[in-house]
């Protein structure tokens, strides 16, 4: 029987099973569970965790943790993972592997506690100084972020990047029913800190910065080729596809599900890396589609400007609207998505694009 | 799919009410989703959680349109009432007070849990008795199901000595509606 878990101590202890042995971060609501369970639960298997003075001391720790080939995790939240920025832009910089968890609340500057979506452009952009990506996971229960856990370290160190897995308020504090997954012992990778000085020393100044540069494109590429994940339902002969992600992805099931019921022809693209982003699905759009709406846990309306940047590339010939339905903060009831997606219809809210 | 909103003060239990809940539907095999107020919201003197459960998988497990409203204070029935479904229940407890001009499609429930958790001798009894009655009221698990799955609950937190009164204390909640 599956047990009923909060969703935080549920990722946590999957952080565990998929390996991870190195913990360091400041607590923050809505994920401070993470790290309050790992605070006992990482000296029941060997490893080490550490309540940083701050978040930016936290990533630097990983940085050390992760260049010694340890499974190494941090978890913050809004504020917080600004404060990490600077940190992840040197785990990608040095081709180190981590995995980041960012439980999204809402607001700018401190913020509130409130759940949501507005971080998407942090996180898909890669919000640090410099020129890179982080591939960024967004699950939509407790069960498939504990089923993503080890995928998300296999990811970070088949590529030697950072993953950014990002939930939402909602995701760490609520509870269902969990199947955790076994255990995992990895490997110690070849490309480790050893404690001999067995690599050459680069300086900073013997850099080829073009020829990484062509190298970390390459690798890009080679991710948005290979990893894209999402879930879909009826996008081949629909008129209007939403395009959601998270809590909201999982509540748009349930209105399109009711809206086909009714007789309209809508569909789904929940996004399960939002980076890469899923070009894939929107291939297998009705050439005919009407529009694409987002369902957004923000003000501004982000994850619409992929929309819109997507369905203009895969369906090149036609200029399909994009449609964005914000709600702010807090997972949109199904009853407002499908009075939303009327209004849509019947041309009362208009295209962002 | 079943929707419940528990709501009291801090301290009333209406967290856990909802945990019992969740834990029995989820022993059945159910899909089940459990959201609480946390952080800010949790600093106004009342909590609520919101529990969904049913055979399929839930779509969305905020808060919504409950078909059962625990409200064992004033401020929590002023505040979630209007959202309860039209043809809804509303348990309240023995302090709460009816507005005059209070829905007249919803069907309100008084449970006296805190006189009744007086008479068991179990005066941190309340949220239990009333975890029975909105069991009862909702009719999709026996007392017996309900009440192996809420002390096992208890048992996995450490808290198995207070599987007697607590088994006595639901009980007396099932029999009062």
């Amino acid at each position: 029987m599956a047990e009923m878990m909060k969703g935080n101590e549920a990722i946590a202890e999957a952080a565990i099973r998929a390996g991870v042995r190195f913990y360091a971060g400041y607590p923050i609501t809505p994920s401070s569970e993470i790290m309050e369970y790992l605070s006992w639960r990482l000296d029941e298997v060997g490893g080490s965790f550490v309540q940083a003075e701050s978040e930016l001391a936290g990533i630097n720790m990983v940085i050390g943790a992760s260049a010694c080939g340890v499974r190494a995790l941090t978890a913050s939240s809004g504020p917080g993972i600004s404060l990490k920025q600077e940190g992840i832009s040197t785990l990608c910089d040095e081709g180190l592997a981590a995995v980041v968890i960012t439980q999204v609340r809402y607001g700018n500057g401190l913020g509130t506690l409130l759940s949501a979506q507005c971080d998407y452009n942090r996180e898909t952009r890669g919000g640090g100084q410099g020129d890179y990506r982080c591939i960024v996971l967004c699950p939509s229960s407790i069960q498939e972020f504990v089923d993503l856990m080890r995928p998300a370290y296999e990811l970070a160190e088949k590529y030697r990047t950072v993953v950014v897995m990002m939930g939402e308020g909602t995701l760490g504090q609520m509870m269902e029913p969990v199947e955790l997954p076994d255990f995992v012992e990895p490997e110690r990778h070849p490309w480790a800190l050893n404690g001999h000085y067995t690599y050459k020393k680069i300086g900073i100044f013997e850099r080829d910065s073009r020829k990484e540069a062509v190298e970390l494109v390459e690798k890009y590429n080679t991710i948005k080729a290979n990893e894209q994940r999402w879930f879909d339902e009826g996008v081949e002969d629909a008129d209007y596809v939403f395009v959601a992600y998270g809590v909201p992805g999982r509540a748009t099931l349930g209105a399109i599900r009711e809206l086909r019921a009714q007789g309209e022809k809508v569909g789904l693209i929940r996004p399960i890396t939002v980076w890469p982003f899923p070009e894939k699905a929107f291939a297998k759009i009705n050439p005919n589609v009407k529009g694409v709406i987002t369902v957004e846990e923000n003000a501004t309306g982000q994850l619409v400007d992929d929309a819109a940047l997507y369905i203009k590339k895969t369906h090149k010939d036609r200029n399909i609207p994009a449609y964005a339905l914000t709600y702010v903060f807090n997972t949109p009831p199904i009853h407002s998505i499908k009075e939303d997606y009327f209004k849509v219809k019947n041309g009362e809210i208009k295209e962002v694009y | 799919m079943k929707e419940i909103v528990f709501a009291g003060s801090g301290g009333q239990g209406v967290l856990t009410c909802g945990l019992i809940v969740s834990d029995i539907a989820a022993s059945k095999g159910m899909k089940v989703t459990w959201v609480p107020s946390y952080g800010s919201a949790m600093r106004g003197g009342t909590a609520n959680c919101t529990v969904k459960y049913g055979p399929e998988q839930i779509y969305n497990p905020s808060q919504e349109a409950p078909d059962l409203l625990l409200a064992m204070n004033d401020p929590s029935l002023n505040k979630f009432l209007p959202i309860v479904a039209p043809g809804g229940t509303v348990v309240i407890s023995d302090t709460v007070e009816i507005p005059a001009d209070v829905r007249q499609d919803v069907t309100i429930v008084r449970v006296p849990c805190f006189d009744l958790a007086t008479q068991l001798n179990n005066p941190r009894g309340a949220n239990i008795i009333m975890t029975g009655a909105i069991t009862k009221l909702m009719g999709d698990f026996s007392a017996e199901e309900a009440i192996a799955a809420m002390n096992r609950m208890f048992e996995k937190k450490g808290k198995a000595k207070f599987a007697e009164s607590n088994s006595k204390a639901f009980a007396a909640g099932f029999a009062a509606v």
